[in-house]
């Protein structure tokens, strides 16, 4: 029974891939195209969001300081040298590098201890790396940041539509990989009980860095599509409103399901979008952030599963209504 | 010799405004095991709450009692409302004190607009006392003194009246305070209060120090109090107040040397005591 469910749920995933892969073929405005990438940018880092909130139970008020290093490690490359594919490779494993240290030392640091401390040092991180942006005038041109070109390929909007859509998915399906692997499994665990987890004998910080380090370097990558998208880099990478994006997207999805950060994207976007528009109307609706503050407070206290994880729950209690497919769940 | 005395001030200033702001985080992060990421909003709201009825009134006592009066008010709804409903949660608690910090730095906005306020101290408070060579700003002066003064009188509340007993007996052991017949629901929402009352407080005094207030300095200072509470021990009044002093000491002597590296050197102390002593600089047990 499972696997008939997980198939045709497998079956809608592929459906919808294939409907976002066809979309700038048959429906051609560029706003609309615009607005998908950025979705799809952002849903890169709402799962790596995911990983450490919902699958390792980790939180992070930083986690913009990722971001913002995949955009400046791009933007700078691209500024300093030829805007051409090596660069850009060049970029990356930069950021790949950065990333993979910062979030390594934070872990090591915070992760053994309660976890208000992680949440408290990759904030304050975060802090530090903004006002690093801001006075590093000479590499970061300061506040008013810079604009830079992008590798050939990248140039098109509907190729780079198509790079960012797959670039989600196939983070989509790493982590999904990733989070089902012995190691996720682990990880869930020590969400679930990280004293019992402990006494099972597994070296519950080795297995948190771990997860710290692949969601810091996730965030990064979005960070450079981020960057690409806009061909414009500036301070407000590392600011609290990118990591407070990312924590609406993921909660107000669901936590601990991956598509809930995709779906939570896509949301909080299309809001963004169609509050600025608002704007215009009456003054209220510029200060939006509110709307989603309080909204994110009554998800906190009364849907803590977000959207998808509520779903889930419905089913999952149809489901115990008929023991004899749950058994057949639990052994398949 | 008169730089270093300035620059020494300075220091102390700041690091009571600073303290004031961590003195509440640690308290109610020791009695309640809640990390309040909306600290720095109330902050910011005693400073524009404070600012504002100081400006329309004209008197800073008012205003000061004004501001300290929305702390209280924003504590009781804070710790009714957004944190009782999630006790016990540290993930929910952690996210749901995130986005009341969100909302708190918005309706800032909507109620004064998205500009900076500015402010001056009273005629009484401002200006200078010259003896010898040395210029010693009043304000600034004024700043230490009340920050001393919460100190002693928060300590003289912990250690001499009965609900102090109760908050030090529940830092130690809530169940047993619990078991003993008392009500720590009622002692939780005491000192949340008395923690947000001294935010707002640290809030509008800051105004007149730095001349404007802007919604985001909630945020700043916030990042502060955290590296204040950490250095200090999680949950120790008495080490937040020499923390916060030395934050603000080392603030104030790196702003003028090397003003790039200010941030980062007290990011880098509480690196450092995280790695060797956790539980704080100035504390046995954590």
């Amino acid at each position: 029974m499972k696997w008939i469910v997980n198939n045709r749920i497998n079956a809608i995933y592929i459906i919808i891939a294939a409907f976002l892969f066809l979309l700038p073929f048959v429906y051609e405005s560029r706003n609309m195209l615009i607005l998908l990438t950025q979705i799809f940018v952002f849903a890169i880092l709402a799962m790596s969001y995911d990983l450490l909130l919902g699958f390792t139970g980790i939180v992070s008020f930083g986690h913009a300081m990722f971001f913002g290093i995949g955009a400046y490690s791009i933007g700078i490359f691209m500024k300093r040298f030829e805007p051409t594919m090596l660069h850009f490779i060049y970029a990356v494993l930069a950021t790949i590098l950065i990333t993979a240290i910062v979030s390594f030392i934070v872990g090591l640091l915070t992760l053994r201890l309660k976890s208000h401390f992680y949440a408290m040092l990759t904030m304050a991180l975060a802090g530090l790396f903004l006002v690093l942006a801001e006075k590093w005038r000479t590499l970061t041109f300061g506040n008013d940041g810079f604009t830079f070109r992008v590798p050939e390929l990248f140039i098109d909007r509907t190729n780079f539509y198509l790079i960012c859509l797959a670039a989600m998915i196939a983070t989509f399906m790493i982590l999904k990989r990733f989070t089902n692997s012995p190691l996720g499994r682990v990880l869930q665990a020590i969400r679930e009980n990280e004293q019992r987890t402990e006494s099972l004998g597994y070296q519950v910080l080795h297995y948190k860095i771990a997860a710290s380090v692949v969601s810091g370097v996730l965030a990064g990558i979005a960070g450079i599509f981020y960057a690409m998208s806009l061909r414009y880099v500036n301070t407000s990478v590392f600011t609290m409103d990118i990591t407070l994006d990312a924590l609406l997207m993921t909660i107000i999805g669901g936590v601990g399901t991956l598509v809930g950060a995709i779906i939570g994207a896509g949301l909080i976007e299309f809001a963004h979008d169609g509050l600025t528009e608002l704007a215009k109307e009456h003054w209220i609706f510029e200060r939006w952030i509110i709307f989603f503050g309080i909204i994110y407070i009554l998800v906190v206290i009364f849907f803590p599963l977000g959207i998808v994880g509520t779903l889930r729950k419905f089913t999952w209690k149809r489901k115990k209504q008929q023991p004899a497919k749950k058994k057949e769940n639990l052994a398949g | 010799m008169e730089l270093l005395f300035n620059l020494t001030l300075n220091g102390l200033a700041t690091g009571m405004l600073i303290f004031l702001l961590a003195a509440g985080l640690t308290l109610i992060f020791g009695l309640m095991d809640v990390l309040n990421f909306a600290h720095g909003g109330l902050f910011a709201w005693g400073a524009y709450s404070g600012i504002w009825i100081y400006s329309t009134t004209g008197s800073f006592l008012i205003g000061i009692i004004g501001a300290i009066l929305t702390g209280f008010i924003l504590g009781i709804i804070t710790e009714r409302w957004i944190i009782k409903p999630v006790y016990g949660n540290h993930v929910q608690q952690i996210l749901i004190t995130l986005g009341l910090m969100l909302v708190l730095s918005e309706m800032l906005k909507v109620v004064w607009g998205p500009n900076q306020l500015t402010a001056n101290p009273p005629e009484y408070l401002s200006g200078s006392w010259e003896i010898g060579d040395m210029i010693i700003i009043k304000y600034r002066v004024f700043i230490i003194a009340i920050g001393l003064l919460v100190f002693a009188g928060v300590q003289f509340l912990l250690k001499n009246t009965k609900i102090g007993l109760v908050v030090r007996a529940g830092v130690m052991n809530k169940e047993m305070v619990q078991a003993l017949g008392i009500n720590i629901k009622k002692v939780f929402m005491f000192v949340f209060m008395i923690g947000s009352g001294m935010a707002a407080l640290g809030g509008v005094l800051f105004g007149p120090y730095s001349g404007v207030i802007h919604a985001g300095m909630g945020m700043e200072f916030a990042i502060l109090a955290f590296i204040v509470v950490v250095i200090g021990g999680m949950g120790n009044f008495t080490g937040s107040v020499m923390a916060a002093i030395l934050v603000g000491l080392s603030g104030s002597f790196m702003a003028y040397y090397v003003p790039e590296l200010s941030l980062a050197v007290n990011m880098l102390l509480m690196a450092v005591v995280l790695i060797v002593k956790p539980q704080g600089l100035f504390g046995g047990k954590g």
